[in-house]
């Protein structure tokens, strides 16, 4: 250690000041949406309000009323929520099994799911469009809960499966001893042994469903659109507008990003599939 | 039950529903990818409903590849994916390797840096295209315009005014052409996914082994070749996988391409077939199929590459 000790104290503060250069530097568009959320669009696009202005929380204040913010933000929560719920109901069985009683098929049936995330979404495009208009689906909460399900759920089954298999299988096989049945042994050993790695997966996928801007555009109109399609439909705003749809761009990503703030070391975990620790 | 039923059976939800969800849709793509299926034809109604009497062979298949927005898309993913996979991975191991030692604030940098990759991708494109690279009323043109004053004030200055008169003026550049628009598409996944890439160097990086870096500095190891022969060689298995994760995300890109893009010819493979779908479902689904294959081209390069770590 002696050595690494000796390397030149210019060096170490060169070193500091360039990190965080670089730090800043990335959340610069971040913070620059939140400034510009707080002045009027008119001061928006003048160069002499740059950094200096008077901020005004009207773009906040008028979110309902310039862009129905909250309709989209419940649609939002609804979904995200529900599909990260079911996704763990059907992901927590799954991993389990995988993870305690694995077969021979086992490691194949996990790249398989893996592989399923590898198709890509426009190609299914017009049947998925086709089939949710036929069967009435399109534009419900439903048929956005379903499909944010299904595709975080490789995602969520990797991520379960990865912290499954580090709880050591004597511990549930004790429990089978006892006499516990399944059901029992998820509930009482599993969950509260891996109630750690399920949040986690859970923050991740709903971040993910939060995010998605895909499907959760392409199959929704009005009723159950989420904030993606809100802000996507608002793309051109021709610096009429850059101060309000600061706001309603900020509102959207704020709460996920102190979301992240928490889980950004199971982030890494979660999609390398446990491949890097 | 025996030991192997409850097994499959616990599993039996999650397969079916990925089974369903990948077999139906795409066995559908694959039908309409060989029959004649326009949305709006008023000559050929009978074209506007799905049908075997429409068939059609290969036709739309031949149709694709001999459009040329086909060869442009197929060029631009891969222009798109190629440069941002560059970029990050680069950076990325830059980054990763500056702010792995510990210095003053250390933490609020790491939290910092991993805030872009939460943004949606819809407000990632809004935020940049606008705010930030607009020519005019954005940032770009902001700064362009106050160097152009500050070197135009300078002209009429004694002495050095010389110097500053030789300078051009400056013109801001639009990202909304076809070219450049691929570039802002560039700028900003590279902006949202460098932070991932940091992040899973540095979780690599803090696994490294310190005694052979100590080692080799008691040789007299230089920086960069201990940076060379011992930090790279570790990052290979977290490189692989960086890689493949991106690859799988940017071929299917579209929320950018769509805000920053719309209708002005920068197109990818998934943008083009949502084009397609607007009204030539057969084209669309061919283009589709062609998507898929191409998806599995890469995946199966990739898999082969990180496969093996993904199961120790």
């Amino acid at each position: 250690m002696a050595i690494v000790a000796q390397t030149s104290k210019y060096g170490k503060t060169g070193r500091t000041i360039l990190a965080w250069a670089v730090g800043l530097l990335f959340f610069f568009p971040i913070f620059w949406l939140v400034l510009t959320s707080f002045k009027t669009d008119a001061d928006a696009v003048k160069p002499e309000f740059l950094f200096f202005f008077t901020p005004t929380l009207d773009n906040y204040l008028n979110m309902t009323e310039n862009y129905d913010y909250w309709r989209f933000a419940k649609n939002s929560v609804i979904t995200s929520v529900f599909a990260t719920v079911f996704g763990l109901a059907i992901g927590i069985p799954c991993a389990y099994s995988m993870a305690f009683n694995p077969s021979r098929s086992t490691k194949d049936v996990l790249m398989w799911m893996l592989s399923t995330k590898m198709l890509p979404a426009a190609a299914v495009l017009y049947p998925m469009t086709f089939l949710t208009k036929s069967l009435g689906l399109f534009d419900t909460h439903f048929m956005v809960i379903l499909v944010l399900c299904l595709i975080n759920l490789p995602i969520v089954i990797w991520m379960l499966f990865t912290y499954f298999k580090e709880i050591p299988k004597e511990i549930i096989e004790a429990g089978q001893m006892d006499g516990v049945n399944t059901w029992g042994e998820i509930k009482e050993i599993l969950i509260p042994l891996a109630w750690g790695g399920i949040a986690s997966t859970a923050l991740l996928c709903f971040i993910f469903c939060w995010n998605e801007a895909y499907w959760t555009v392409r199959l929704t109109t009005i009723d159950a659109s989420t904030l993606s399609k809100l802000i996507e439909g608002n793309r051109a705003p021709e610096g009429l507008f850059f101060g309000r749809l600061s706001a309603v761009s900020a509102a959207a990503v704020g709460p996920i990003i102190v979301l992240g703030w928490f889980c950004q070391k199971q982030l890494v975990q979660g999609l390398t599939f446990g491949a890097v620790k | 039950m025996s030991n192997r039923t409850l097994p499959r059976l616990l599993q039996s939800p999650a397969v079916l529903l990925l089974l369903v969800w990948m077999l139906i849709p795409l066995s559908m793509t694959l039908y309409f990818s060989f029959i004649r299926y326009v949305l709006n034809n008023l000559r050929r109604p009978e074209w506007t409903t799905p049908s075997l009497s429409n068939w059609r062979g290969f036709g739309n298949y031949e149709f694709v590849l001999n459009s040329k927005d086909f060869l442009f898309a197929i060029q631009n993913s891969l222009f798109i994916v190629c440069s941002i996979l560059f970029l990050t991975v680069s950076l990325g191991i830059l980054i990763a390797v500056l702010i792995n030692k510990t210095f003053p604030g250390q933490g609020i940098v790491r939290v910092l840096l991993i805030s872009p990759f939460f943004v949606m991708p819809a407000v990632n494109a809004v935020l940049w295209i606008n705010m930030i690279l607009d020519p005019v009323l954005g940032l770009q043109g902001i700064a362009v315009g106050g160097i152009n004053e500050v070197i135009s004030g300078l002209r009429d200055a004694p002495l050095i005014g010389w110097f500053f008169s030789l300078w051009p003026e400056l013109t801001p550049i639009s990202f909304r052409a076809t070219q450049t628009s691929a570039y802002a598409v560039i700028i900003m996944v590279t902006w949202q996914w460098t932070p991932f890439a940091i992040l899973i160097f540095m979780t690599s990086l803090q696994s490294e082994d310190q005694q052979q870096k100590e080692a080799a500095i008691l040789d007299g190891a230089s920086n960069w070749s201990m940076f060379r022969f011992l930090t790279l060689p570790h990052l290979g298995r977290p490189i692989a996988i960086v890689v493949m994760i991106q690859a799988i995300f940017h071929l299917s890109l579209y929320a950018e391409i769509e805000i920053v893009s719309r209708g002005n010819g920068n197109k990818n493979l998934p943008y083009l077939i949502g084009e397609f779908a607007n009204n030539n479902i057969g084209a669309a689904s061919a283009t589709g199929i062609f998507a898929v294959i191409l998806a599995n081209i890469v995946a199966i390069f990739l898999l082969r590459m990180v496969g093996k770590t993904l199961m120790e």
